[in-house]
Protein backbone atom coordinates (compact mmCIF):
# COMPACT_ATOMS: atom_id res chain seq x y z
CA UNK A 1 0.00 0.00 0.00
CA UNK A 2 1.09 3.10 -1.06
CA UNK A 3 2.65 5.34 1.83
CA UNK A 4 4.25 9.02 2.24
CA UNK A 5 3.48 12.44 2.91
CA UNK A 6 5.00 14.77 5.77
CA UNK A 7 4.74 18.45 6.42
CA UNK A 8 2.86 18.61 3.37
CA UNK A 9 -0.06 16.64 4.63
CA UNK A 10 0.02 17.74 8.02
CA UNK A 11 -0.47 21.66 6.37
CA UNK A 12 -2.98 19.83 4.30
CA UNK A 13 -4.79 18.62 7.37
CA UNK A 14 -4.90 21.90 9.02
CA UNK A 15 -6.27 23.31 5.79
CA UNK A 16 -9.21 20.96 5.67
CA UNK A 17 -10.09 20.97 9.45
CA UNK A 18 -10.39 24.78 9.37
CA UNK A 19 -12.22 24.35 6.10
CA UNK A 20 -14.54 22.10 7.81
CA UNK A 21 -14.62 24.61 11.06
CA UNK A 22 -15.29 27.36 8.49
CA UNK A 23 -18.50 25.32 6.71
CA UNK A 24 -19.61 24.43 10.23
CA UNK A 25 -19.71 28.05 11.35
CA UNK A 26 -21.55 29.47 8.28
CA UNK A 27 -23.76 26.43 8.94
CA UNK A 28 -24.37 27.32 12.54
CA UNK A 29 -25.22 30.75 11.80
CA UNK A 30 -27.71 30.05 9.01
CA UNK A 31 -25.95 30.79 5.86
CA UNK A 32 -28.24 29.77 2.99
CA UNK A 33 -25.32 28.20 0.60
CA UNK A 34 -24.86 24.94 3.04
CA UNK A 35 -28.60 24.54 2.97
CA UNK A 36 -29.28 24.80 -0.61
CA UNK A 37 -26.61 22.23 -1.27
CA UNK A 38 -28.40 19.30 0.95
CA UNK A 39 -31.94 20.87 -0.84
CA UNK A 40 -30.21 20.13 -4.24
CA UNK A 41 -28.87 16.85 -2.88
CA UNK A 42 -32.59 16.01 -2.05
CA UNK A 43 -33.91 17.00 -5.50
CA UNK A 44 -31.00 14.88 -7.04
CA UNK A 45 -31.54 11.80 -4.70
CA UNK A 46 -35.31 12.26 -4.92
CA UNK A 47 -36.10 10.11 -8.48
CA UNK A 48 -33.53 7.99 -7.61
CA UNK A 49 -35.08 7.17 -4.01
CA UNK A 50 -38.41 6.61 -5.59
CA UNK A 51 -37.06 4.42 -8.64
CA UNK A 52 -35.74 2.27 -5.89
CA UNK A 53 -38.59 2.08 -3.69
CA UNK A 54 -40.87 1.22 -6.60
CA UNK A 55 -38.21 -1.25 -7.50
CA UNK A 56 -37.54 -2.89 -3.90
CA UNK A 57 -40.76 -2.32 -2.26
CA UNK A 58 -41.99 -5.98 -1.96
CA UNK A 59 -38.56 -7.20 -0.81
CA UNK A 60 -37.87 -3.94 1.25
CA UNK A 61 -38.83 -5.17 4.94
CA UNK A 62 -37.54 -9.02 3.77
CA UNK A 63 -35.15 -8.92 7.25
CA UNK A 64 -38.00 -7.05 9.48
CA UNK A 65 -40.11 -10.02 8.52
CA UNK A 66 -37.51 -12.46 8.92
CA UNK A 67 -36.62 -11.05 12.71
CA UNK A 68 -40.47 -10.32 13.59
CA UNK A 69 -41.43 -13.71 12.18
CA UNK A 70 -41.92 -16.04 15.22
CA UNK A 71 -44.10 -12.90 16.86
CA UNK A 72 -46.09 -13.17 13.37
CA UNK A 73 -47.12 -16.50 13.69
CA UNK A 74 -49.08 -15.50 16.90
CA UNK A 75 -50.32 -12.84 15.38
CA UNK A 76 -51.58 -14.77 11.96
CA UNK A 77 -53.63 -16.88 14.35
CA UNK A 78 -54.81 -14.31 16.37
CA UNK A 79 -55.87 -12.44 13.05
CA UNK A 80 -57.60 -15.45 12.03
CA UNK A 81 -60.29 -15.91 14.68
CA UNK A 82 -60.73 -12.37 15.19
CA UNK A 83 -61.47 -12.95 11.55
CA UNK A 84 -64.01 -14.90 11.89
CA UNK A 85 -65.52 -13.26 14.44
CA UNK A 86 -65.77 -10.01 12.41
CA UNK A 87 -67.14 -11.74 9.50
CA UNK A 88 -70.11 -12.58 11.23
CA UNK A 89 -70.11 -9.07 12.92
CA UNK A 90 -70.13 -7.61 8.71
CA UNK A 91 -73.33 -9.83 8.03
CA UNK A 92 -74.92 -7.47 10.45
CA UNK A 93 -73.10 -4.22 9.34
CA UNK A 94 -74.18 -4.59 5.62
CA UNK A 95 -77.13 -2.17 5.62
CA UNK A 96 -75.08 0.42 7.37
CA UNK A 97 -71.85 -0.17 4.95
CA UNK A 98 -73.70 2.33 2.80
CA UNK A 99 -74.00 5.11 5.11
CA UNK A 100 -70.35 4.26 5.82
CA UNK A 101 -69.43 5.17 2.93
CA UNK A 102 -71.00 8.25 2.23
CA UNK A 103 -69.81 9.38 5.26
CA UNK A 104 -66.02 8.49 4.36
CA UNK A 105 -66.61 10.23 1.05
CA UNK A 106 -67.64 13.21 2.88
CA UNK A 107 -65.31 13.30 5.21
CA UNK A 108 -62.17 11.87 3.45
CA UNK A 109 -58.89 12.58 4.78
CA UNK A 110 -58.89 16.11 6.08
CA UNK A 111 -61.54 14.81 8.66
CA UNK A 112 -64.09 16.32 11.00
CA UNK A 113 -61.62 18.78 11.94
CA UNK A 114 -61.86 20.66 8.19
CA UNK A 115 -57.49 20.07 7.61
CA UNK A 116 -56.68 19.83 4.22
CA UNK A 117 -54.12 17.20 3.65
CA UNK A 118 -51.55 15.84 0.93
CA UNK A 119 -51.16 11.99 0.89
CA UNK A 120 -47.70 11.02 0.19
CA UNK A 121 -45.78 7.80 -0.45
CA UNK A 122 -42.54 7.08 1.79
CA UNK A 123 -39.64 6.55 -1.00
CA UNK A 124 -36.71 6.78 1.53
CA UNK A 125 -36.04 6.55 5.25
CA UNK A 126 -33.17 8.62 7.01
CA UNK A 127 -29.57 7.23 6.50
CA UNK A 128 -28.00 5.10 9.30
CA UNK A 129 -25.34 6.98 8.78
CA UNK A 130 -26.29 10.34 10.73
CA UNK A 131 -28.40 9.18 13.43
CA UNK A 132 -31.68 10.75 12.80
CA UNK A 133 -34.42 9.66 12.29
CA UNK A 134 -36.24 11.28 9.02
CA UNK A 135 -38.07 10.12 6.08
CA UNK A 136 -38.43 11.13 2.70
CA UNK A 137 -42.00 11.31 0.61
CA UNK A 138 -42.89 11.76 -2.69
CA UNK A 139 -44.70 15.21 -2.45
CA UNK A 140 -42.83 18.62 -2.11
CA UNK A 141 -43.57 22.20 -2.62
CA UNK A 142 -45.46 21.70 -5.59
CA UNK A 143 -48.27 19.62 -3.56
CA UNK A 144 -48.48 22.71 -1.63
CA UNK A 145 -46.16 21.24 1.18
CA UNK A 146 -43.74 24.10 3.31
CA UNK A 147 -41.88 22.96 6.19
CA UNK A 148 -42.95 22.58 9.80
CA UNK A 149 -46.01 20.81 8.77
CA UNK A 150 -47.68 18.07 10.69
CA UNK A 151 -47.36 14.77 9.09
CA UNK A 152 -49.67 11.83 10.34
CA UNK A 153 -50.36 8.74 9.14
CA UNK A 154 -53.49 5.86 9.54
CA UNK A 155 -53.23 5.81 12.93
CA UNK A 156 -51.68 9.12 14.36
CA UNK A 157 -49.17 11.70 14.64
CA UNK A 158 -45.56 10.86 12.66
CA UNK A 159 -43.73 13.45 12.62
CA UNK A 160 -42.78 17.29 10.97
CA UNK A 161 -42.24 18.39 7.73
CA UNK A 162 -38.24 19.55 7.91
CA UNK A 163 -37.01 20.14 4.39
CA UNK A 164 -38.80 20.64 1.24
CA UNK A 165 -38.28 20.83 -2.54
CA UNK A 166 -40.46 20.69 -5.39
CA UNK A 167 -41.81 17.18 -5.52
CA UNK A 168 -39.75 16.07 -2.00
CA UNK A 169 -39.90 16.58 1.27
CA UNK A 170 -37.92 15.48 4.46
CA UNK A 171 -39.60 14.13 7.40
CA UNK A 172 -38.31 14.79 10.89
CA UNK A 173 -39.86 11.68 12.30
CA UNK A 174 -41.27 11.51 16.22
CA UNK A 175 -38.43 8.93 17.38
CA UNK A 176 -35.54 11.15 16.61
CA UNK A 177 -34.12 12.36 20.13
CA UNK A 178 -34.53 16.13 18.66
CA UNK A 179 -38.32 15.62 18.32
CA UNK A 180 -40.33 17.22 20.73
CA UNK A 181 -43.93 17.84 20.74
CA UNK A 182 -46.78 19.13 23.18
CA UNK A 183 -49.57 16.81 24.13
CA UNK A 184 -52.57 16.66 26.02
CA UNK A 185 -53.73 13.51 28.60
CA UNK A 186 -57.22 12.76 26.97
CA UNK A 187 -58.33 11.61 30.44
CA UNK A 188 -57.10 14.40 32.67
CA UNK A 189 -56.17 17.22 30.01
CA UNK A 190 -53.03 17.67 31.78
CA UNK A 191 -50.38 18.77 29.35
CA UNK A 192 -46.86 17.60 28.79
CA UNK A 193 -43.88 17.74 26.52
CA UNK A 194 -43.51 14.08 24.47
CA UNK A 195 -39.81 13.34 23.07
CA UNK A 196 -38.40 11.18 21.25
CA UNK A 197 -35.50 8.96 22.01
CA UNK A 198 -34.48 7.01 19.05
CA UNK A 199 -35.94 4.14 19.55
CA UNK A 200 -39.87 2.96 19.65
CA UNK A 201 -40.30 4.11 23.07
CA UNK A 202 -40.92 8.01 23.95
CA UNK A 203 -40.58 10.38 27.05
CA UNK A 204 -43.33 11.88 28.18
CA UNK A 205 -42.69 14.92 31.06
CA UNK A 206 -46.24 16.72 32.80
CA UNK A 207 -46.14 20.40 32.76
CA UNK A 208 -48.31 19.93 35.42
CA UNK A 209 -46.61 19.14 39.01
CA UNK A 210 -49.91 18.31 40.33
CA UNK A 211 -51.26 16.53 36.95
CA UNK A 212 -50.91 12.77 37.22
CA UNK A 213 -50.45 9.80 34.55
CA UNK A 214 -52.01 6.72 34.41
CA UNK A 215 -50.90 3.50 31.95
CA UNK A 216 -53.16 3.37 28.70
CA UNK A 217 -53.63 7.32 28.79
CA UNK A 218 -54.16 8.34 25.60
CA UNK A 219 -51.96 11.34 24.16
CA UNK A 220 -53.20 14.26 21.67
CA UNK A 221 -50.83 17.01 20.13
CA UNK A 222 -51.93 19.99 21.74
CA UNK A 223 -51.37 22.12 18.99
CA UNK A 224 -48.91 25.12 18.04
CA UNK A 225 -49.63 28.51 17.39
CA UNK A 226 -51.08 28.83 14.32
CA UNK A 227 -51.16 25.25 13.73
CA UNK A 228 -47.04 25.28 13.23
CA UNK A 229 -45.66 23.00 13.41
CA UNK A 230 -48.19 20.79 14.96
CA UNK A 231 -52.20 20.59 14.61
CA UNK A 232 -54.01 20.27 17.70
CA UNK A 233 -56.08 16.62 18.05
CA UNK A 234 -54.35 14.47 16.03
CA UNK A 235 -53.64 10.76 18.37
CA UNK A 236 -50.14 10.65 19.43
CA UNK A 237 -50.03 7.18 21.49
CA UNK A 238 -50.31 5.92 24.92
CA UNK A 239 -48.88 5.78 28.36
CA UNK A 240 -47.35 2.27 28.68
CA UNK A 241 -45.38 2.97 31.94
CA UNK A 242 -45.08 5.33 34.47
CA UNK A 243 -41.94 6.93 36.14
CA UNK A 244 -42.77 6.93 39.77
CA UNK A 245 -39.69 8.16 41.14
CA UNK A 246 -39.44 11.60 42.74
CA UNK A 247 -36.52 12.88 41.77
CA UNK A 248 -38.21 14.85 38.98
CA UNK A 249 -41.02 17.66 40.14
CA UNK A 250 -43.25 16.63 37.26
CA UNK A 251 -44.54 12.77 36.57
CA UNK A 252 -42.41 11.58 33.45
CA UNK A 253 -43.79 8.34 31.94
CA UNK A 254 -42.99 6.33 28.57
CA UNK A 255 -45.12 6.47 25.69
CA UNK A 256 -45.70 3.71 23.05
CA UNK A 257 -47.15 6.01 19.62
CA UNK A 258 -49.98 4.86 17.75
CA UNK A 259 -48.11 4.52 14.35
CA UNK A 260 -45.78 2.18 13.78
CA UNK A 261 -42.72 4.51 12.23
CA UNK A 262 -40.52 1.74 10.91
CA UNK A 263 -43.02 0.77 8.49
CA UNK A 264 -44.74 3.43 7.41
CA UNK A 265 -45.80 3.74 3.90
CA UNK A 266 -47.95 6.33 3.19
CA UNK A 267 -48.45 9.56 4.91
CA UNK A 268 -50.43 12.64 5.11
CA UNK A 269 -49.30 15.89 5.03
CA UNK A 270 -51.60 18.71 6.48
CA UNK A 271 -51.15 21.87 4.51
CA UNK A 272 -53.98 23.57 5.82
CA UNK A 273 -56.05 24.25 9.20
CA UNK A 274 -59.97 24.77 8.94
CA UNK A 275 -61.51 28.03 8.57
CA UNK A 276 -64.33 27.13 10.80
CA UNK A 277 -65.07 25.24 13.65
CA UNK A 278 -64.49 22.76 15.13
CA UNK A 279 -60.46 23.23 15.02
CA UNK A 280 -59.66 20.63 17.17
CA UNK A 281 -60.47 17.20 15.99
CA UNK A 282 -58.98 15.23 13.49
CA UNK A 283 -60.03 12.00 11.61
CA UNK A 284 -57.49 9.40 11.92
CA UNK A 285 -58.76 7.67 15.09
CA UNK A 286 -56.37 5.34 17.28
CA UNK A 287 -56.47 2.10 16.28
CA UNK A 288 -57.89 0.95 19.10
CA UNK A 289 -60.93 2.96 18.72
CA UNK A 290 -61.73 1.88 15.08
CA UNK A 291 -63.66 -1.44 15.34
CA UNK A 292 -66.02 0.35 18.49
CA UNK A 293 -66.96 3.05 16.58
CA UNK A 294 -67.79 0.95 13.67
CA UNK A 295 -70.49 -1.60 15.02
CA UNK A 296 -73.41 0.29 16.16
CA UNK A 297 -77.07 -1.06 16.22
CA UNK A 298 -78.54 -1.48 13.03
CA UNK A 299 -80.98 1.53 11.99
CA UNK A 300 -84.30 1.23 12.96
CA UNK A 301 -85.82 2.70 9.61
CA UNK A 302 -83.47 0.78 7.19
CA UNK A 303 -86.03 0.63 4.56
CA UNK A 304 -87.20 4.05 4.35
CA UNK A 305 -83.53 5.70 4.64
CA UNK A 306 -81.25 3.73 3.54
CA UNK A 307 -83.05 2.39 -0.13
CA UNK A 308 -81.53 4.19 -2.94
CA UNK A 309 -83.88 6.11 -5.12
CA UNK A 310 -83.72 5.28 -8.41
CA UNK A 311 -81.29 7.30 -11.07
CA UNK A 312 -82.35 8.94 -13.61
CA UNK A 313 -81.60 6.38 -15.91
CA UNK A 314 -83.16 3.54 -13.95
CA UNK A 315 -85.89 5.57 -13.78
CA UNK A 316 -86.59 5.42 -17.47
CA UNK A 317 -86.10 2.17 -18.15
CA UNK A 318 -88.94 1.40 -15.47
CA UNK A 319 -91.34 3.76 -16.85
CA UNK A 320 -90.89 1.84 -20.33
CA UNK B 1 -2.66 12.63 -5.45
CA UNK B 2 -3.77 14.05 -9.08
CA UNK B 3 -7.07 15.30 -9.44
CA UNK B 4 -7.92 13.04 -11.60
CA UNK B 5 -7.57 10.66 -9.15
CA UNK B 6 -9.14 13.06 -6.81
CA UNK B 7 -12.25 12.94 -9.07
CA UNK B 8 -12.32 9.15 -9.88
CA UNK B 9 -12.41 9.11 -6.48
CA UNK B 10 -15.06 11.00 -5.71
CA UNK B 11 -17.27 9.91 -8.16
CA UNK B 12 -16.93 6.11 -6.49
CA UNK B 13 -17.75 7.81 -2.98
CA UNK B 14 -20.98 9.60 -4.74
CA UNK B 15 -22.38 6.19 -6.16
CA UNK B 16 -21.50 5.04 -2.41
CA UNK B 17 -23.46 7.65 -1.23
CA UNK B 18 -26.26 7.07 -3.91
CA UNK B 19 -26.27 3.23 -2.73
CA UNK B 20 -26.31 4.47 1.05
CA UNK B 21 -29.21 6.77 0.83
CA UNK B 22 -31.76 4.86 -1.92
CA UNK B 23 -30.75 1.25 -0.93
CA UNK B 24 -29.26 0.26 1.99
CA UNK B 25 -31.40 2.86 4.28
CA UNK B 26 -34.36 0.75 2.81
CA UNK B 27 -33.14 -2.18 4.28
CA UNK B 28 -34.38 -2.79 7.80
CA UNK B 29 -31.82 -4.95 8.88
CA UNK B 30 -31.51 -6.04 12.86
CA UNK B 31 -29.46 -3.84 15.26
CA UNK B 32 -30.15 -0.42 12.57
CA UNK B 33 -27.95 -1.51 9.82
CA UNK B 34 -24.81 -0.27 8.73
CA UNK B 35 -22.90 2.52 6.61
CA UNK B 36 -21.92 1.18 3.51
CA UNK B 37 -20.57 4.89 2.73
CA UNK B 38 -17.95 4.75 5.68
CA UNK B 39 -16.87 1.77 5.54
CA UNK B 40 -16.12 2.53 1.85
CA UNK B 41 -14.38 5.33 2.78
CA UNK B 42 -12.02 3.61 5.36
CA UNK B 43 -11.72 1.20 3.06
CA UNK B 44 -9.84 3.56 0.63
CA UNK B 45 -8.22 5.25 3.00
CA UNK B 46 -6.09 2.57 3.57
CA UNK B 47 -5.17 2.32 0.08
CA UNK B 48 -3.89 6.21 0.00
CA UNK B 49 -1.25 7.36 1.22
CA UNK B 50 -1.24 10.14 3.72
CA UNK B 51 -1.66 13.67 1.31
CA UNK B 52 -3.91 11.36 -0.40
CA UNK B 53 -5.84 9.75 2.88
CA UNK B 54 -6.59 13.56 4.06
CA UNK B 55 -8.12 14.88 0.71
CA UNK B 56 -10.04 11.48 0.64
CA UNK B 57 -11.07 12.17 3.93
CA UNK B 58 -12.39 15.54 3.86
CA UNK B 59 -14.00 15.57 0.05
CA UNK B 60 -15.79 12.16 1.58
CA UNK B 61 -17.12 14.14 4.31
CA UNK B 62 -18.11 16.80 2.41
CA UNK B 63 -20.14 14.36 0.26
CA UNK B 64 -21.74 12.68 3.41
CA UNK B 65 -22.57 16.67 4.94
CA UNK B 66 -25.03 16.91 2.08
CA UNK B 67 -27.26 13.84 2.81
CA UNK B 68 -30.43 15.22 2.84
CA UNK B 69 -31.60 13.32 5.87
CA UNK B 70 -28.58 14.58 7.91
CA UNK B 71 -29.66 16.76 11.14
CA UNK B 72 -25.93 17.91 11.73
CA UNK B 73 -24.17 21.42 10.32
CA UNK B 74 -22.83 20.94 6.82
CA UNK B 75 -19.08 20.29 7.42
CA UNK B 76 -19.43 18.04 10.83
CA UNK B 77 -18.52 14.57 8.53
CA UNK B 78 -15.90 16.82 6.54
CA UNK B 79 -14.22 17.42 10.00
CA UNK B 80 -14.68 13.93 11.25
CA UNK B 81 -13.58 11.84 8.37
CA UNK B 82 -10.68 14.14 7.79
CA UNK B 83 -9.75 13.44 11.45
CA UNK B 84 -10.35 9.93 10.74
CA UNK B 85 -8.60 9.47 7.37
CA UNK B 86 -5.15 11.75 9.09
CA UNK B 87 -5.16 8.97 11.81
CA UNK B 88 -5.18 5.71 9.79
CA UNK B 89 -2.99 7.48 7.77
CA UNK B 90 -0.08 8.40 10.82
CA UNK B 91 -0.73 4.56 11.92
CA UNK B 92 0.18 2.99 8.18
CA UNK B 93 3.12 1.11 9.52
CA UNK B 94 1.24 -0.48 12.34
CA UNK B 95 -1.76 -1.14 10.36
CA UNK B 96 -0.02 -2.71 7.78
CA UNK B 97 0.04 -5.70 9.48
CA UNK B 98 -3.15 -5.90 10.40
CA UNK B 99 -5.15 -5.56 7.50
CA UNK B 100 -2.80 -7.97 5.66
CA UNK B 101 -5.40 -11.07 6.61
CA UNK B 102 -8.86 -10.84 5.67
CA UNK B 103 -10.27 -10.78 8.96
CA UNK B 104 -8.30 -8.26 10.24
CA UNK B 105 -8.50 -6.11 7.25
CA UNK B 106 -12.71 -6.55 8.17
CA UNK B 107 -12.20 -5.85 11.53
CA UNK B 108 -9.88 -2.50 10.88
CA UNK B 109 -12.62 -1.49 8.43
CA UNK B 110 -15.10 -1.89 11.06
CA UNK B 111 -13.42 -0.45 13.74
CA UNK B 112 -12.73 2.57 11.83
CA UNK B 113 -16.18 2.85 10.68
CA UNK B 114 -17.13 2.94 14.75
CA UNK B 115 -14.05 5.22 15.52
CA UNK B 116 -16.06 8.16 12.86
CA UNK B 117 -19.30 7.37 14.58
CA UNK B 118 -17.96 8.01 17.97
CA UNK B 119 -16.41 10.90 16.85
CA UNK B 120 -19.47 12.42 15.31
CA UNK B 121 -21.52 12.03 18.05
CA UNK B 122 -19.08 13.38 20.30
CA UNK B 123 -18.59 16.55 17.90
CA UNK B 124 -22.20 16.59 17.86
CA UNK B 125 -22.52 17.08 21.60
CA UNK B 126 -20.10 19.25 21.55
CA UNK B 127 -22.26 21.63 18.87
CA UNK B 128 -25.22 21.15 21.43
CA UNK B 129 -26.84 18.31 18.85
CA UNK B 130 -29.35 16.01 20.68
CA UNK B 131 -27.99 12.36 19.48
CA UNK B 132 -30.52 10.03 22.10
CA UNK B 133 -29.30 8.06 25.08
CA UNK B 134 -25.98 7.22 25.33
CA UNK B 135 -27.19 3.39 25.11
CA UNK B 136 -29.10 3.71 22.26
CA UNK B 137 -25.78 5.39 20.84
CA UNK B 138 -24.07 2.48 21.43
CA UNK B 139 -26.33 0.10 20.13
CA UNK B 140 -25.92 1.99 16.95
CA UNK B 141 -22.58 1.82 16.72
CA UNK B 142 -22.01 -1.80 17.67
CA UNK B 143 -24.56 -2.48 15.04
CA UNK B 144 -22.27 -0.78 12.60
CA UNK B 145 -19.34 -2.25 14.15
CA UNK B 146 -20.93 -5.96 13.29
CA UNK B 147 -22.32 -5.09 9.80
CA UNK B 148 -19.22 -3.92 8.12
CA UNK B 149 -17.58 -6.71 9.10
CA UNK B 150 -19.46 -8.81 7.91
CA UNK B 151 -19.69 -7.04 4.19
CA UNK B 152 -16.25 -5.45 4.07
CA UNK B 153 -15.09 -8.98 2.70
CA UNK B 154 -17.62 -8.15 -0.18
CA UNK B 155 -16.79 -4.79 -1.22
CA UNK B 156 -13.11 -4.69 -0.15
CA UNK B 157 -11.71 -7.21 -3.39
CA UNK B 158 -13.75 -4.73 -5.93
CA UNK B 159 -12.65 -1.75 -4.23
CA UNK B 160 -8.84 -3.21 -4.64
CA UNK B 161 -9.41 -3.87 -8.29
CA UNK B 162 -10.73 -0.17 -9.15
CA UNK B 163 -7.34 1.45 -7.38
CA UNK B 164 -5.71 -0.85 -9.58
CA UNK B 165 -7.00 0.77 -12.83
CA UNK B 166 -7.78 4.24 -11.13
CA UNK B 167 -3.81 4.58 -10.06
CA UNK B 168 -0.88 5.32 -11.83
CA UNK B 169 1.90 2.83 -12.49
CA UNK B 170 4.28 6.05 -11.60
CA UNK B 171 2.00 6.50 -8.44
CA UNK B 172 2.14 3.03 -7.70
CA UNK B 173 5.93 3.08 -7.38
Amino acid sequence: MARGGGNRSRLLLVILLVTSLFFITLDLRGVSVTKGSRSVTQSFLAPIQKGVSDLFSPVGRFFSDVKNFPSEKDKVAALASENARLKTQVLVNKDIQGQLTQLKGVLDLAGRGGYRVVAARVIGHGSSSTFSQTLTIDAGSADGITIDKTVIAEHGLVGVVKSVDAHSAIVLLMSDPAFKVGVRIARSQSVGVLSGTGGNSFALQLLDPAGNIVVGDTLFSNGSDGNTPFIPGVPVGVVSSVDHSSATLTQTASVKSYSDLNNVGVVSVVISAPTTAPKTMINPTPRATVIVYVTPTPSPTPTSSLSPSPTPLASKKATK
Amino acid sequence: MSPIRIALNASLLFVAFILQESVISRMHLPITGFSLYLAIIVSMVLLENRTGAVILGFVGGIILDLSPSSQSPFGQWALVLTLVAYVIAVNSESIDEIVSRPVGLGLFVAAGTALSLALYLVLGSLLGESNGSLGRDAIVIAGNFFWTMLISPFFMPILIVIREVTVGARERI
